[in-house]
């Protein structure tokens, strides 16, 4: 007993996120009140904590001081978990409604309540026991301070005997008690206060745990949803996930040269963001992206805000992304939503039972950016937040495509969290230049990878899309036909330039020929020039000779050569 | 159902006191119920008696909760009920009103 006393015992509810948000449910043995104004989800609320009670083999007792058992029951069989109600006989309904005239004339008790309740849970095995709009019973009470008794009545029932106990109440404004009731969340360890206001024309529900004497819990007011599966605190629903394995794996874009240029493609489990101004074929990349999923026989969520599929798949045909065959395929799912139908938390709801359903290996939201459009006072951040987390968590690779303002083409002011949550970020751009726009793309961070930061042209073409080189001109780049001017221009001057050079290398060949032969010619000469002097200095020889013999007859000199005709010369 | 066939003939009122042990509560309404009836001049009549403590049951089949409880069957089986310990005279009377002979 006096351990009991000591440490706050937790029952589960069975609603995930109630249960996460307070750390393993409601004070056990003890009265948590709940409170709300008319159709803020009360009754709800208390019938799926039973129905979930029941699925678990556990037990329940429920008393209607207001809505008629029928009633009830028609409240919980519009839910999913409605049948455990239907078919079960481990929970009674006690029918507790007062009867149409009814006056009192005088204090009463409630003793008489509590032997009915605890002969009801000895049938049952209860674990939990609702009382949903006492203050119907207790309005009755002369006294309002005898009504306030009577709920400390019922918490001290409860902790003697081990119920665990709901107790509902219809809140008038912001008061933090039911009518009649006015200071019993005093008495009570734990509060709850549901709220539905509407925002934008929209219901914008939620809840709150004002109070838990003893225990840690989330004292924000949390987006609450209430659809078929009931009540859900949608962003706090999270499983406990294995630790997050950081893939090494690039995944490709479905574009060579954009995979290049992120250093392989985009890491297994990141996310990547493409933002860029309308008509910047954010579309064409993130659908060459899941093209490229499907080719690897990967399975790819595909979600388009307010785009039709038919259109969008059509569209994306004309530039070679072909998702046909793979939707028939079964591995690209496409959904279209619409932003505005819905709320913001909604969204992320059906986001995330779509990615529970079809278990991804990629998601694809194009755009994301749509969500802000959706109404919601929680507010879209908060939404692609959790989602990014979500995925992240579950090492899902995602493509969010985010649609930039005209004034704003990188959108950091309206995108300014998801830009930072995203691993990987490319913007698409157009620059207008001599009457037309060409496509650029540039890749703003990519977490983990050495990366170009060189801008380029984004080519579109009937089978796909490719990545040009920019041309640098100073400080400037240079796209499209002034690229290709530019090119021709360089191609030219670069021909000019080759030819220059060969004709200077010919140039210096011809005039090595000329030379060459002027050298020969030089040497002829020169042949020529010896040949003549040697002629000449036989002949001096001889003219020498002959005069010696003339003027010296006697002596004999022999002529030079045996020549007579030398004598006949004489 | 019993309750009715008991007193069909008389072609009066059934009185149920819905009551829990010996409430403080419970003891002024047996107290204030037999002193109205007294003064009605309808001391034939005696209320009903059931201890929710004793026979919870009773309360879900008559749908009463709060105890001391006064509930009133007419020959017609329109049903009406007065909660508290009947310490406000008037209203008791009023509610009491059908027994009164001189009506």
């Amino acid at each position: 007993m006096s351990e009991k006393e000591t440490k706050l015992q937790k029952l589960k509810t069975g609603i995930i996120g109630l249960d996460n948000i307070t750390g393993g449910g409601l004070p056990s043995g003890q009265v948590t009140l709940l409170l709300g104004q008319a159709a803020a989800g009360k009754t709800v609320l208390s019938l799926q904590i039973l129905a979930r009670a029941i699925e678990r083999g556990e037990g329940g007792v429920f008393v209607t001081f207001e809505e008629s058992p029928a009633q009830v029951k028609r409240d919980a069989a519009s839910f999913s978990w409605g049948v455990h109600l239907q078919e079960s006989d481990r929970w009674q309904l006690i029918d507790a409604r007062p009867r149409f005239n009814t006056e009192a004339a005088g204090e009463f008790d409630i003793e008489g309540l509590l032997s009915i309740v605890a002969a009801t849970i000895a049938k049952t095995r209860a674990t939990w026991v609702v009382f949903d709009g006492i203050d119907q019973l207790l309005q009755y009470q002369p006294d309002p301070r005898v009504a306030i008794d009577q709920v400390r009545l019922i918490n001290e029932y409860c902790e003697n005997n081990g119920w665990t106990l709901l107790l509902s109440g219809k809140a008038i404004g912001d008061s933090m008690a039911p009518a009649h009731l006015e200071g019993i969340e005093y008495l009570l360890s734990a509060t709850l206060v549901l709220s539905a206001r509407l925002v934008n024309q929209q219901l914008n529900r939620s809840l709150r745990i004002s109070k838990f004497r003893g225990s840690g819990h989330l004292a924000d007011e949390l987006p609450m949803i209430i659809d078929d599966e009931g009540i859900q605190l949608p962003y706090h629903e999270h499983l406990p996930v294995d630790e997050v394995i950081a893939s090494n794996e690039r995944l490709s874009t479905g574009i060579k040269r954009l995979d290049k240029l992120l250093d392989g493609g985009i890491y297994r489990g990141s996310s990547l963001l493409i933002s860029g101004r309308p008509g910047t074929a954010k579309s064409t990349l993130a659908g060459s992206f899941a093209q490229t999923a499907a080719l690897r026989g990967e399975r790819t969520l595909y979600v388009s805000f307010d785009e039709m599929e038919a259109p969008y798949v059509r569209n994306l045909a004309s530039v070679g992304i072909k998702l046909r065959a793979h939707i028939e395929a079964g591995l690209i799912r496409f959904e279209d939503l619409s932003a505005y139908s819905l709320r913001v938390t909604e969204h992320f709801l059906i986001l995330r039972r779509l990615l529970d359903s079809f278990d991804p290996h990629c998601l694809v939201i194009d755009p994301v950016s749509a969500l802000y459009k959706a109404s919601g006072t929680e507010g879209a951040s908060m939404a692609t937040e959790h989602l990014i987390d979500l995925v992240r968590r579950r090492g899902i690779t995602t493509v969010l495509t985010s649609l930039s303002g005209i004034d704003d083409p990188e959108g950091e002011s309206t995108l300014g969290q998801v830009s930072t949550l995203a691993d990987s970020w490319i913007v698409l751009d157009y620059n207008v230049r001599g009457g037309e726009r060409n496509r650029s793309l540039s890749i703003v961070k990519s977490r983990g990878s050495a990366h170009s930061n060189q801008e380029r042209e984004l080519l579109l073409s009937g089978d796909g899309i490719y990545l040009a080189d920019v041309y640098e001109h100073g400080s400037e780049v240079l796209m499209g036909t002034a690229r290709a001017t530019r090119e021709r221009e360089e191609a030219t001057a670069e021909r000019r330039r080759q030819l220059k050079r060969k004709q200077r290398l010919l140039d210096i060949e011809r005039r090595m020929e000329l030379v060459e032969r002027e050298r020969q010619t030089l040497a002829a000469e020169l042949e020529l020039e010896k040949e003549e002097s040697a002629e000449t200095d036989r002949l001096e020889r001889i003219q020498r000779q002959q005069i010696k013999q003339r003027r010296d007859p006697e002596k004999n000199n022999p002529p030079l050569h045996p020549a007579s005709d030398e004598g006949g010369l004489s | 159902m019993s309750i009715i066939k008991q007193s069909g003939e008389s072609r009066l009122p059934v009185l149920m006191l819905f009551v829990t042990g010996t409430a403080p509560r419970s003891q002024r309404a047996r107290t204030n119920i037999a002193k109205m009836l007294e003064q009605l001049n309808c001391t034939d009549i005696q209320p009903y008696e059931i201890d929710l403590l004793e026979q919870p049951e009773q309360g879900i089949k008559h749908s009463v909760f709060a105890t001391p409880s006064l509930l009133k069957v007419s020959p017609t089986g329109g049903v009406s009920v007065l909660y508290g310990d009947l310490s406000e005279e008037d209203r008791l009377r009023r509610f009491l009103s059908d027994l009164d002979p001189d009506q």
